[in-house]
């Protein structure tokens, strides 16, 4: 029962990583038809800018100076997101292909550039000493820093959620993923939606390239390739466009993943692909996607 | 038309000097070292132009094409080093194996269009390097790879002073990819697969199956794409998990899209620039003169994705149709300007 308890939260922690890639990606698609390739540079983007102010803060990282870390690297992040989008996204409206081919290109382009200045092995993040203890649930020890991925992903998911709900932004983005020409015929500036979501998409994948970091053990341009490729995958299950079934999905597929990684290692990676072509097979449009009209 | 009337008889002349230059030790193209980082240029000039086929032709943004080349590079040296069969019968059951698998997977994947399509074939891509890297029942060596045994192939692919004919071997591979997919585009079916990337419904309107087709483009571009890894087997002399990442495909969309997409020559060009150019800028940043640049500039540079993303998200955003398109562009001009 207690490897039981430990494989699922773990689970749910890895599913938490994903979603924090996945929801950007979702919005960005739904709302504005981008495959965002770059979105693993974000992550990268995030995790060197957390990296570098914790760095700053002193030798000891506190809990506090995590969570600015945190944010800077969630800031800097959406800012790259608003300035890629800003330069290069809009002059390319409507051009779909095009506007994933640029992606491609921005993600070499960071992950040289990071690449070069900081190498391509593994740095030390730094982390508070409390990360590195365990908290006993249900008589399992878990991991500490599980708790901080699952408690960051509620968090963002419930400020989504609030935001896309309350606020007259969030409005326009949920009519614009729904019927973008319609928002744009009643004469509100569509374009202010997708800067706002490309922040914040950023701005999720900086976060969450601070805590893959932890994950991984320090910061890395080539981690952020293989979470990208997750947060695909989480997006075409969940539904394009919808940030509850991404985090559904992401949960579901971090659970799975660890799960069957338990009993074999290695066919994790290969249920994940296996449950991809079902849904694809059974519901094309995700788990809680709509149909386009 | 916007062909110059020399160009073929050019291209033949040139064809007949790259086949012949190896053979003078005093020229460049004597040299091993060049003739090496030539047949794998040639081998990616190849690859991109099957990858031309989905992508320009049929318009189809596979981001799995990776898939294909690694099965035919990994059954190849399986098979051959296990002494299963001859090199030339591994050589073609690895061509039909990725044919096999692309059947496979498209008839899958084709059930989405757009942009899921994409993103499917990158899930089976992925899987695909998931599955060499962990090295199942000690098949394929996990994240090292396999070396070829070089017992079991001929001799004269076999070591330095023989490179000379791995570049044959890769030149010939070269046309051969050309010469089938040039058949294939001007082939009534290529007719239909421009007609499928230009307007889909029109097709299905006409009463032409479309999933037939575009599985039959997949196909045959993944067939390809299995020959071409049993030549970089022999040309790279192991295989490895470099060979099935994500990150092929990505570089053989840029070489598409850098040398231009539908013009077949374009494709090939970019391929061979773009290998030649990673392989030559490592080479000039271990130089003496590299080491006066400052770190934070010389760093980056040292990264050869730095420069081609760089020239990608140009030709992108301001040279749609890259390098062949604007030669067109520029022919267009020039006959234009002749008949006014």
């Amino acid at each position: 029962m207690d490897t039981f308890i430990l494989i699922g939260i773990t689970g749910i922690g890895l599913g938490a990583l994903y979603f924090l890639v996945a929801s950007g990606l979702s919005l960005i698609y739904g709302l504005m038809g981008v495959l965002n390739f770059a979105h693993g540079s974000f992550l990268s983007v995030g995790a060197f800018a957390g990296y570098w102010i914790a760095r700053q803060l002193g030798p000891e990282t506190s809990m506090v100076d995590f969570v600015i870390a945190m944010i800077v690297g969630g800031l800097a992040a959406g800012l790259f997101a608003l300035l890629m989008e800003q330069l290069l996204i809009t002059r390319l409206y409507d051009r779909h292909i095009d506007q994933a081919l640029v992606t491609v290109g921005v993600a070499l382009v960071v992950g040289a550039l990071l690449g070069g200045w900081f190498g391509n092995d593994l740095i030390m993040f730094p982390t508070p000493m409390w990360f590195l203890t365990a908290v006993n649930v249900g008589g399992a020890m878990i991991p500490a820093d599980r708790i901080i991925y699952i408690a960051t992903a509620v968090l963002l998911l419930f400020g989504n959620w609030v935001l896309l709900k309350y606020t007259r932004i969030g409005l326009i983005i949920r009519a614009g993923v729904e019927n973008r020409n319609m928002v744009n015929a009643l004469g509100i500036n569509v374009r202010r939606a997708f800067s706002t979501v490309f922040f914040l998409g950023g701005f999720a994948a900086g976060v969450g390239g601070v805590l893959v970091s932890v994950y991984s053990n320090g910061v890395s341009p080539l981690i952020a390739g293989s979470y990208l490729i997750y947060g695909f995958i989480v997006v075409v299950i969940g539904g394009m466009g919808s940030v509850p079934g991404s985090f559904l999905a992401a949960m579901l597929i971090g659970v799975i993943r660890q799960f069957a990684n338990y009993y074999v290692t290695g066919l994790g990676d290969f249920v994940v692909v296996i449950l991809l072509a079902g849904v694809l097979l059974i519901r094309p449009q995700g788990l809680l996607g709509k149909v386009r009209a | 038309m916007l062909r110059w009337k020399y160009s073929r008889p050019l291209l033949g002349l040139l064809l007949v000097v790259l086949a012949v230059a190896p053979m003078f030790t005093s020229f460049p193209l004597g040299k091993p070292g060049l003739q090496q980082t030539l047949a794998v240029a040639f081998i990616w000039g190849a690859l991109a132009l099957t990858y031309d086929l989905l992508f320009g032709f049929t318009g189809l943004l596979s981001f799995g094409h990776a898939l294909y080349f690694a099965t035919g590079v990994y059954v190849s040296c399986i098979l051959i080093n296990r002494e299963i069969v001859s090199w030339w019968l591994a050589a073609i059951i690895a061509t039909v194996a990725s044919g096999v698998l692309a059947a496979l997977v498209g008839a899958a994947s084709l059930r989405t269009t757009g942009i899921t399509f994409a993103m499917v074939t990158l899930a089976f891509g992925e899987a695909g390097h998931v599955i060499v890297g962990r090295n199942f029942f000690n098949l394929t060596g996990g994240e090292n790879g396999i070396a070829l045994n070089a017992d079991f192939v001929p001799q004269f692919w076999i070591g330095v002073f023989n490179t000379k004919y791995i570049y044959w071997t890769a030149l010939l591979a070269l046309i051969v990819t050309y010469l089938v997919i040039w058949w294939v585009t001007e082939s009534s079916a290529g007719r239909v697969f421009a007609a499928l990337r230009d307007n889909e419904q029109r097709v299905q309107v006409i009463g032409i199956n479309t999933q037939r087709f575009k599985l039959l483009s997949f196909v045959i571009s993944g067939t390809l794409a299995g020959m071409l890894g049993f030549v970089m087997l022999i040309a790279a002399g192991s295989a490895a998990p470099r060979f099935a990442e994500s990150g092929v495909t990505i570089s053989l969309l840029l070489m598409v899209v850098i040398g231009g997409a539908v013009t077949r020559w374009g494709a090939v060009l970019g391929g061979i620039f773009y290998s030649f150019a990673s392989t030559r800028m490592q080479d000039l940043t271990q130089q003496e003169s590299f080491k006066s640049i400052p770190e934070w500039i010389g760093g980056p540079i040292a990264e050869p994705a730095l420069l081609l993303g760089i020239i990608f998200i140009f030709i992108v955003m301001f040279a749609p149709g890259g390098l062949s398109g604007a030669y067109y562009r520029l022919r267009l001009r020039a006959l234009t300007r002749k008949s006014s």
